[in-house]
């Protein structure tokens, strides 16, 4: 199809796209109204099981099998990198050379990494209390590591992420949340019930029963999927060259 | 037994994990044993279960039964036809798996579970899609179905063209799931819910005497339009051919087998459940745009089918005019067409997954697929010929096939106008298909000559020169790829002939259907008359296609269609736009009134 012709279709289609978007956002609840069905019910739930932050409450309780879903599509996306930015048959690899930093870039990376690395953690451990959680600070903790590219080099990198044990802890983690799922099972409940542990105390790192341990399932599973994921387009930038290598 | 249901996504997810994090180090053999033991267990699993499905198992994931008629959790819902998907889902699986068996080449560097993985995380996908009764958790699903699809489509990366599908595949169906996303937050904002069920009751409750207004018909569209990308719907058909050409072929056994068919079967669940009160759509627009979209689908599909030379887009185009076939019968929207599409997409399954397999059996062995250049040149493979010619009847509608019944069934439920449709796209596929075999498997007509002059665009599509998926081409066929296709005819087989099945298919699915009525299922003298009109059709097409080569060459017509098939992904966007306008504009008259 000629780029003219394409423009039409594009023009007829979007523009009845956005005729039934215009409608039906007139027709959306006014901004800012006292009815939230679905917010009170989630609320309710979440401090009968003494959870301070609702959404890990939603996320780790309530719909946690939606995350369960989430985190698979995440291993799977991470899976299928693996698979597809492999080494081709008419790539080689040449190992990056070393290269000089300057100082206080370098020095401004090697003091934020440790930082950046506990705030990550410190964000996944406190996911059922303040806002944050596995997934933000899983990602925190991962990009962290990522300072050792900008303050030293891909090797030095190389030295503190293996990527084959990232790789199997990304699997591990997302098996570990799948098997707290079939211990409800095993328990005589439902599949991912929360019903394994007590409660706790109200706004304490261990209050909430079985969501601290879904939430570093899962903040172990996208620190470890991120670095993976970085490691392998990282790879294609750095090392991985077009031609059969010499 | 409730409390199973989510085991049938879970089984296999944590199957897919345990690989990975294992299957570095574990010879191949292991690995796939392992893989095919995680299948079967959810096979078996869906298989117990299915007893139990009446009435419907209803399961909320983590306990949280709903308390005054509310709940914040997920509910799952295990009824005939979607624990009868996950069973059908599962047991394909464990064919593709089978069929790689050790045949298959794997991906450098040792990594001898990711293969394995991958199917099974497209496996945990769809089970959880099927038995998903609240429309975010089946977003998920459908999301995860997506995304391993996509790398299993272009798992070959040393080849272009696999890149190339792969990247429409994705584009293509990423967009069409973010319609879908937009709709569900539309359905959330009237509703506050996302259990189907529920919002049914909140639009109902939101509408009062005055029926949709532009909000649910705009919600509608978008979700459908989600589903019918994945069901490659025309017009948003076009990744469905580049994607399957490329894609390795026990992954276009699934692809085609079952991944499509739940895009009909989320049409049906989505309809049914949600849209299907007053609050909803009236049944009249459904039925026009679905049937207009269906008619038009096995149409496209059936036609671009019988241009085809590439054996494997050869069976794309025709998984694209049988989903046409199966939208019409889900579109009439009548328990006894239900039946028929359910029956249909059982045969369906089966014979179109074998018809791959044995594609994919010459692929390994002469290094292509291109109907011209292996003319004559698999008279030796005797029983892949017979199963590769069996299956283009079966397509055809030959009873007793599954196929053949559900074709007369469907066709009976829809009148006599539609019948005209379902006989001529199942004639056209057949014929095609046995076109094929008659040129290939025996050497039939004269040999195909390659035109004069300058490069056509049909023949850029030849399949000559594929690269086999086998490290090096095969001298034998080994065992199970020879085994995996006979059984999966013969299961398609069964469909029609075991006694009593169809009549439990019929009833399962009426019983999970929102019309009330029982219709009865079994073969009538027209069904068997239509269905034996359709495959002599077929038969003679292909002879006459094979003696006479001229007759039936394409006409002037039919090239700007095949045109269309362009493989350029802004010329998919954009219809896939047209195409959702066409959804708004075919449902338009439900808020008119």
């Amino acid at each position: 199809m000629n780029p003219r012709a394409r423009l039409w279709l594009v023009v007829l289609g979007g523009g009845g796209l956005a005729a039934l978007l215009v409608a039906a956002c007139l027709r959306l609840p006014a901004f800012g109204g006292p009815w939230h069905p679905y917010g009170d019910r989630a609320v309710r739930a979440a401090l009968a099981r003494h959870i301070a932050n609702t959404i890990a409450s939603v996320n780790f309780d309530q719909r946690a099998f939606d995350t369960m879903g989430e985190m698979t599509i995440l291993f799977a996306a991470v899976l299928g990198c693996v698979v597809l930015l492999r080494q081709a048959r008419d790539e080689h690899r040449d190992p990056p050379e070393p290269c000089e930093v300057a100082a206080p870039v370098r020095r401004y990376a090697l003091v934020v990494l440790p930082i950046a690395l506990v705030t990550g953690l410190y964000v996944i451990a406190h996911g059922q209390l303040s806002p944050g959680g596995g997934f933000q600070g899983g990602v925190v903790a991962a990009t962290a590591l990522h300072l050792m590219y900008l303050g030293a080099d891909y090797a030095a990198l190389e030295r503190i992420r293996p990527v084959e044990a990232f790789e199997i802890g990304d699997a591990l983690s997302a098996s570990a949340y799948l098997v707290l799922g079939f211990a409800g099972v095993l328990a005589g409940g439902a599949f991912l019930a929360n019903t394994l542990l007590p409660y706790g105390t109200f706004n304490t790192l261990s209050s909430g029963g079985t969501v601290p341990l879904l939430n570093a399932a899962i903040g172990m599973e996208v620190a470890s999927a991120v670095v993976v994921l970085l490691a392998r387009f990282l790879d294609q930038a750095v090392e991985i060259e077009e031609g059969s290598g010499s | 037994m409730h409390r199973l249901l989510p085991l049938l996504p879970a089984v296999p997810l944590l199957g897919a994990g345990l690989l990975v994090a294992g299957g570095r180090h574990l010879p191949r053999p292991v690995a796939e044993a392992f893989g095919c033991l995680a299948a079967a267990t959810t096979a078996a699993l869906a298989i117990v279960l299915l007893p139990h499905s009446s009435p419907a198992l209803v399961e909320w994931v983590g306990g949280w039964f709903p308390k005054g008629g509310e709940s914040v959790g997920i509910v799952l819902i295990g009824d005939g036809p979607s624990l009868g998907m996950a069973a059908l889902v599962s047991l394909l699986t464990l064919a593709a798996l089978a069929y790689s068996w050790h045949y298959f080449d794997e991906p450098p560097r040792g990594h001898a579970g990711t293969f394995p993985a991958l199917i099974l995380l497209f496996q945990g996908g769809m089970c959880g899609f099927a038995v998903a009764g609240d429309l975010f958790n089946a977003f998920v699903f459908f999301e995860l179905m997506s995304a391993v699809a996509y790398a299993l489509t272009g798992y070959r990366i040393d080849e272009a063209k696999a890149v190339q599908g792969a990247l429409s595949f994705a584009l293509v169906n990423s967009l069409g799931a973010y319609f879908m996303l937009m709709g569900i937050a539309l359905l959330y904002a009237r509703t506050g819910e996302l259990a189907m069920a529920k919002i049914a009751e909140g639009l109902n409750a939101a509408a009062g005497h005055h029926g949709p207004d532009a909000l649910t018909l705009t919600a509608f569209v978008l979700v459908l339009t989600g589903l019918l990308v994945k069901s490659a719907a025309v017009p948003f058909q076009f990744w469905l051919p580049d994607a399957h050409a490329v894609a390795p072929t026990p992954v276009c056994m699934l692809l085609s087998g079952v991944m499509v068919e739940l895009g009909v079967y989320g049409v049906w669940r989505v309809y049914g459940t949600v849209f299907s009160g007053p609050g909803g759509l009236p049944a009249a627009d459904v039925t026009r745009t679905l049937v207009v979209l269906g008619v038009l689908t096995g149409a496209v599909g059936a036609v671009m089918c019988w241009y085809q030379r590439h054996i494997k887009r050869l069976l794309a185009f025709s998984t694209i005019a049988h989903t046409g076939l199966f939208l019409i019968a889900v579109g009439v929207l009548k328990a006894e067409a239900d039946d028929g599409a359910a029956l249909y997409i059982l045969g369906h399954a089966g014979v179109k997954a074998a018809l791959f397999a044995c594609a994919g059996i010459l692929l390994d062995r002469y290094g292509t697929v291109d109907e011209f250049s292996l003319h004559g040149r698999a008279r030796h493979l005797r029983g892949v010929g017979a199963t590769f010619a069996v299956a283009g009847l079966a397509l055809a509608g030959l009873p007793p096939f599954g196929t053949g019944l559900g074709k007369a069934v469907s066709e009976e439920a829809v009148g006599a106008p539609l019948t005209v449709v379902y006989v001529a796209a199942s004639a056209l596929t057949g014929a095609a298909v046995l076109r094929v075999a008659a040129r290939v498997f025996l050497g039939f007509g004269p040999r195909p000559e390659e035109r004069e002059g300058e490069e056509r665009e049909e023949d850029k599509t030849s399949g000559a020169d594929e690269e086999p998926e086998t490290r090096q081409r095969l001298v034998r066929v080994p065992r199970t790829m020879g085994t995996v296709p006979a059984v999966l005819l013969a299961a398609a087989l069964a469909v029609g002939v075991v006694p009593g099945f169809a009549g439990l298919v019929g009833h399962a699915v009426d019983e999970a259907g929102t019309w009330g009525v029982f219709s009865s299922v079994h073969w009538t003298a027209t069904g068997v008359l239509l269905d034996l009109l359709s495959t002599l059709l077929a038969v003679g097409l292909a002879l006459v296609a094979v003696t006479r080569p001229g007759l039936l060459s394409a006409p002037e017509w039919a090239l700007p269609l095949r045109r269309l098939q362009s493989g350029h992904v802004g010329d998919y966007v954009a219809w896939l736009l047209v195409g959702t306008t066409l959804l708004g504009a075919l449902a338009l008259p439900a808020v008119l009134r």
